[in-house]
């Protein structure tokens, strides 16, 4: 089972956003995903390491580099909204969702 | 919630900004009219832009400026519309970092902040429904579609 986070600067608009995408996607793919959480940038610095993929805004990829250092899959999305894009990265990140 | 911005007088028109900065001030005048934000509650906005980039714009077209939930210059919970006829350039670097459509959130509550971006995020989600909003010119075209669509 695979554990996913979405963050952004203030952990209540853009990463709240790709949660709810997050959720489509997990639902519509049928991803075996135990566990999920949006927060703040400060936040997720500290604990993306607890988590297999962190998903964020594009331009956020850099400040994850510790975290990525430590194995965790960054994924930056241009459209935090599409579905598409959510499904096409994850597809791609080189995790296995469905087993 | 289309309806609502009208209802609540939680939306403007503008033909154009000068810059994102202007962008920013003007999609929180609705706000600050009644009292849902502080007139600083924009600077907040573009201090989170000068230090994180606009990872506000969600997608080329549509940006959701916010800050710090509860934060000192909130008083309210409400999103407010903003439509500019010309389109606003975050990123001279990139072009697709563009918005023409403004969802200036403001929450001290988080419950109910919850429920607005659940609304917000079936807006966002339709194709359809950004490209009739980037047609929407005043506050009776923005009810006309509030009717049309149900929102």
């Amino acid at each position: 089972m695979v554990s996913i986070l979405a963050c952004c600067a203030n952990g209540s608009g853009t990463s709240l956003m790709m949660a709810m995408t997050l959720e489509k996607v997990i639902k519509t793919q049928g991803y075996k995903v135990d566990r999920t959480n949006h927060c703040s940038i400060s936040e997720g610095k500290q604990i993306a390491g607890n988590y297999d993929i962190v998903l964020c805004p594009l331009n956020f990829v850099s400040m994850f580099s510790a975290a990525a250092d430590n194995g965790a899959k960054v994924i930056g999305l241009r459209n935090v909204m599409s579905q598409n894009e959510m499904t096409e990265k994850l597809e791609n990140c080189g995790i296995d969702l469905r087993s | 919630m289309l309806k609502e911005f009208v209802e609540k007088k939680h939306c403007n028109f503008i033909e154009e900004a000068a810059d994102w900065q202007d962008a920013i001030r003007k999609c929180c005048q609705p706000l600050v009219a009644d009292g849902t934000v502080t007139e600083n509650y924009a600077e907040e906005i573009i201090a989170c832009v000068n230090l994180y980039g606009p990872y506000m714009v969600l997608m080329p077209g549509v940006a959701m400026p916010h800050s710090q939930q509860c934060g000192d210059n909130v008083r309210g919970t409400a999103i407010s519309f903003m439509k500019t006829e010309k389109p606003v350039f975050f990123d001279e670097n990139d072009p697709a970092m563009y918005a023409n459509l403004f969802f200036t959130l403001a929450s001290d509550n988080p419950e109910k902040h919850l429920d607005n971006m659940q609304q917000l995020s079936v807006i966002l989600s339709s194709e359809d429904l950004i490209a009739e909003l980037m047609q929407v010119t005043n506050e009776e075209e923005l009810l006309a579609l509030a009717v049309r669509s149900g929102l």
